[in-house]
């Protein structure tokens, strides 16, 4: 009995071993099944993939290693900042949010719907003098408002010189430091973004719709509220969301008008090394740009209009009448505070700081600077973008879209949490990187590989998949396919997602400012150190070659809306 | 076709270039990596005058903390550390940050202004006061100590800087040696409550008070000599407090340099500090700040300065600075100064 007992158990053992043994070929099995299932039977080539992987994964580590952080800064600094900072600075962020989103979307529709739509004269010029705030970076916008409205700014010396000012209003009334400033400089800086999109929409409005309103016996009025205004709101929207995203993740225009919202406060935590803190308010930052993307998804699903394309009819021009003058005062007092005054102050400052040789060989070494980190960044994106939009286009998996996703982490989040992360990953695990050069290339690669991304896709969607599949039959591996057949036809995009990630670059602050490896400081860390030092005249001549460097890619910008 | 791949080869041989360029420089060996906390304007001109004469390339990350040394600890970049607080290089050398210095020219700075192990040598003096515009307010009416500036009698008369700034936290430092924490606590809040104006940096301060804005202002005494050099708004007076008796004295800071342990280009950094404790190079130092060098032989750029020797100044050691380094900021914060402008 006991032998037999013991023989049972051998045996069972033995099945066990094999069922073991088996169900690890199944698991294997199902995991290859899955992988096939998931790629639709046509898993990419291991190069490619890997390539791919990691860069995704490099796109996000940074950011994933702040919430870790976050997670473990302890309870007691948890509560502290959940009881005194963080309502107040929500509020702080939320109200600016609010109100700039608002501002900016009401002075973009207007001046959109006033430019295509009515006889406006000038229209053709208008329309991209109006777009023209883009090149202007808001922190160098900033600068020139605290140089004309601040505490010893020109406004407040004339305004000395002026005794019936003086007796009615008593002191100078305007302080730039404050909300207002703050919000007016964010407003005349972002507008365009709606006003882009709102151009693009209304252009390809339908006449016949209009038309038949009016039939139905409408006035203008009722036909802007009933037939334009549904039709604006998903290019309102997408407009809205842009400007909310960039007032989250400002540093520039928050820091040198001394207003504290998150990106600020995460930035000055920093700076007096409370990191566990900085990592804390980043996450919360995280969570508001989650909610408004999440925002966006939801309406977009919510909202589709549909025009009809087969009967289009351009949309007719409206004789202004009357309101002629009134609109034409209105769109050029934004033209001269959004473009005509900021740079006639930096050209005022430039001529005077070129008089004083503020244009010496420390100044062309911060341009060389500005210039080598900005063409290695671009080049770098060009690069990684490709394997990602391929895998993205001709391997369309979960895998692949979620890599795809995991690249726009550093996009949609403000550059003072990327630079965070960097920071943390870098000095702990990268020693021999760490406040080098490549540090701050591979930041600004993790901001803006996206906008690479998007052109190398637009180009991508035009070739057609066949003339992968013969290269392929012709026994090229996958990634080799990509680089000798696909790049040679998809170049110009490429090219044209390089020259955004170059201009940005050149532009960029937070980053750059806070990673800066030590005599390594850019064009756009000298204007925010020069001009919170008030030496405007070292600031001005940086920030013009900034700007001249943005008009490149304006027309490819003007185009795609 | 052929047009492609020409234009192929043409941005790979480009970022070959690019990253050749970016290369270079980093590996370069004599160089010497200098964090500073000091003003750039100061110091900027001085590691040029050091590059010139050396050939050492000097590169330089201002606006730094001396916290970020600490957070290096085990990846150390810097060489030297400037700061313009002692408290901060003493702080630093008590958490085995900096290294010892037995170089030239040491003996030239009287030992109260070096660290025990010379590991940091402070070169340039300043003391905390009042800049009053003549047109405002006359000597008499000015307060005469520290602890007057609680009074509401000079309510909204005056201008401090923010809680973060160098200068006021070697201050309050000095008042939590002198009164303890509870005194200082309040004093940071009524002088908060009290003040017209709050700045960024004590520039700022002179500025205002030489126009007029504010009848006076807490600052760094050469912030005065740097007003009675501008052609205009120069009508100000500066009062040394606490110089009566049985009071603390005036409250005194100074600027110096530090040896950073385990600093990648030694004996650059060696050679630098060699260099510095030269005279003529001390008074570079000094440069425009127009503070007092504290080396006795050199005649002060600011020839008006008042020596310190005919001040009565508080009578702790500077060093003692770097034992309320740690926490002088969150005591400043909970007080209710911010740190920084908002």
């Amino acid at each position: 009995m006991s032998e037999d007992h013991q023989n049972h158990h051998q045996s069972n053992n033995d099945k066990n071993v094999k069922a073991g043994e088996d169900t690890s070929l199944a698991v294997l099995r199902f995991l290859r099944r899955k992988w096939m299932d998931s790629w639709h039977g046509n898993p990419p080539g291991k190069v490619l993939f890997l390539f791919g992987l990691l860069t995704g994964l490099i796109m996000s580590i940074p950011i994933i290693y702040v919430i870790w952080q976050s997670l473990f800064a302890g309870i007691d600094r948890w509560r502290r900042l959940l009881d005194d900072r963080i309502p107040q600075l929500l509020l702080d962020t939320f109200s600016l949010t609010a109100a700039v989103t608002l501002c900016a979307v009401l002075i973009g529709v207007t001046l959109s719907w006033i430019v295509v739509r009515t006889d406006i004269p000038g229209r053709k010029i208008w329309q991209w003098l109006l777009a023209l705030p883009l090149v202007i970076p808001p922190y160098v916008g900033a600068m020139t408002y605290i140089i004309v409205f601040g505490p010893s700014g020109w406004v407040k010396n004339a305004w000395r010189e002026v005794p019936w000012l003086v007796n009615m209003f008593d002191e100078y009334p305007i302080n730039i430091y404050s909300f207002w400033g703050v919000f007016f400089v964010l407003t005349m800086f972002t507008y365009p973004y709606v006003f882009l999109i709102a151009s693009a929409s209304l252009r390809k409005m339908n006449r016949n719709f209009e038309e038949i309103a009016r039939s139905q016996g409408m006035n203008t009025r009722q036909i802007f509220w009933k037939v334009n205004l549904p039709f604006l709101r998903p290019a309102i929207g997408a407009g809205a969301i842009l400007i909310a995203l960039y007032v989250l993740s400002d540093f520039g225009v928050i820091a040198m008008m001394r207003y504290v919202t998150f990106t600020a406060a995460i930035y000055f935590q920093r700076a007096s090394f409370d990191t566990a803190s900085a990592s804390i308010l980043s996450l919360v930052l995280m969570l508001l740009t989650i909610i408004i993307l999440w925002i966006e998804v939801k309406t977009r699903k919510k909202s589709k209009y549909y025009q009809t394309s087969n009967t289009f009819k351009e949309p007719n021009v409206l004789s202004l009448g009357k309101w002629k003058i009134p609109t034409l005062i209105y769109v050029c007092i934004i033209f001269f505070v959004s473009v005509v005054l900021p740079i006639i102050v930096l050209v005022y400052w430039s001529v005077i700081g070129i008089g004083r040789g503020a244009l010496d060989a420390r100044f062309f070494g911060f341009a060389w600077n500005s210039l080598r980190i900005s063409l290695f960044a671009s080049l770098l994106c060009m690069v990684l973008s490709m394997p990602i939009i391929y895998l993205k286009s001709r391997y369309p998996s979960v895998i692949s879209s979620s890599i795809d996703r995991l690249s726009y982490a550093g996009y949609a989040l403000p550059g003072v949490i990327v630079a965070l992360g960097m920071i943390f990953v870098f000095n702990n695990h990268l020693p021999a990187l760490y406040n080098t050069f490549y540090m701050v290339a591979i930041a600004l690669v993790i901001r803006f590989l996206p906008q690479a991304m998007q052109a190398g896709e637009a180009s991508l969607s035009l070739v057609s998949p066949r003339i992968d599949e013969a290269a392929r039959s012709l026994g090229h591996p996958p990634w080799k396919v990509m680089f000798k057949v696909i790049l040679p036809s998809i170049l110009p995009g490429v090219l044209a997602g390089g020259a955004l990630v170059f201009v940005s670059s050149i532009k960029e602050l937070p980053a750059t400012l806070m990673l800066r490896p030590p005599g390594f400081d850019t064009l756009a860390v000298r204007v925010y150190v020069e001009a919170n030092e008030s030496f405007y005249y070292l600031a001005a001549p940086a920030a013009l070659i900034i700007i001249l460097i943005s008009i490149i890619p304006l027309r490819y910008l003007l185009k795609k809306y | 076709m052929k047009k492609s791949i020409k234009s192929l080869m043409f941005i790979a041989s480009l970022m070959l270039l690019v990253i050749l360029v970016a290369a270079c420089g980093q590996g370069d060996e004599d160089e010497l990596v200098v964090y500073s906390s000091r003003n750039e304007r100061f110091v900027q001109p001085l590691l040029d005058k050091f590059s010139e004469e050396t050939g050492i390339t000097v590169r330089t990350l201002h606006e730094a903390d001396a916290l970020q040394l600490k957070e290096e600890t085990g990846n150390v970049q810097a060489d030297i550390f400037i700061s313009n607080d002692i408290g901060a290089l003493e702080y630093l050398r008590m958490e085995a940050l900096l290294a010892s210095f037995d170089g030239e020219g040491v003996e030239t700075i009287e030992a109260p202004y070096r660290a025990d192990d010379n590991s940091w040598i402070a070169i340039s003096a300043r003391s905390r006061g009042f800049i009053y515009n003549k047109d405002m307010i006359t000597e008499e009416e000015m307060p005469k100590t520290m602890e007057a500036l609680m009074d509401e009698e000079f309510e909204g008369q005056f201008a401090i800087t923010r809680g973060g700034n160098g200068g006021m936290i070697g201050n309050v430092s000095a008042l939590r040696n002198e009164w303890g924490d509870e005194m200082t606590a309040e004093w940071i809040e009524a002088i908060k409550d009290n003040a017209a104006g709050i700045y960024s940096g004590h520039g700022d301060i002179r500025q205002a008070v030489g126009a007029g804005e504010h009848p006076f202002g807490l600052v760094n005494n050469y912030y005065y000599h740097q007003q009675l050099e501008e052609p205009t708004n120069n009508n100000v007076g500066f009062i040394y407090p606490d110089q009566g008796e049985g009071e603390m004295g005036v409250i005194a800071n100074a600027a110096g340099v530090g040896l950073v342990n385990g600093a990648p280009n030694e004996e650059d950094a060696k050679a630098f500090i060699e260099w510095l404790l030269l005279p003529e190079n001390q008074l570079e130092f000094v440069g425009e700040s127009l503070e007092i060098p504290i080396n006795t032989d050199l005649e002060p750029p600011y020839e008006h300065a008042v020596k310190f020797a005919d001040l009565k100044v508080q009578q702790m050691p500077l060093k003692d600075l770097g034992k309320y380094f740690e926490d002088t900021k969150e005591l400043i914060e909970q007080s209710g100064l911010d740190l920084e402008l908002r």
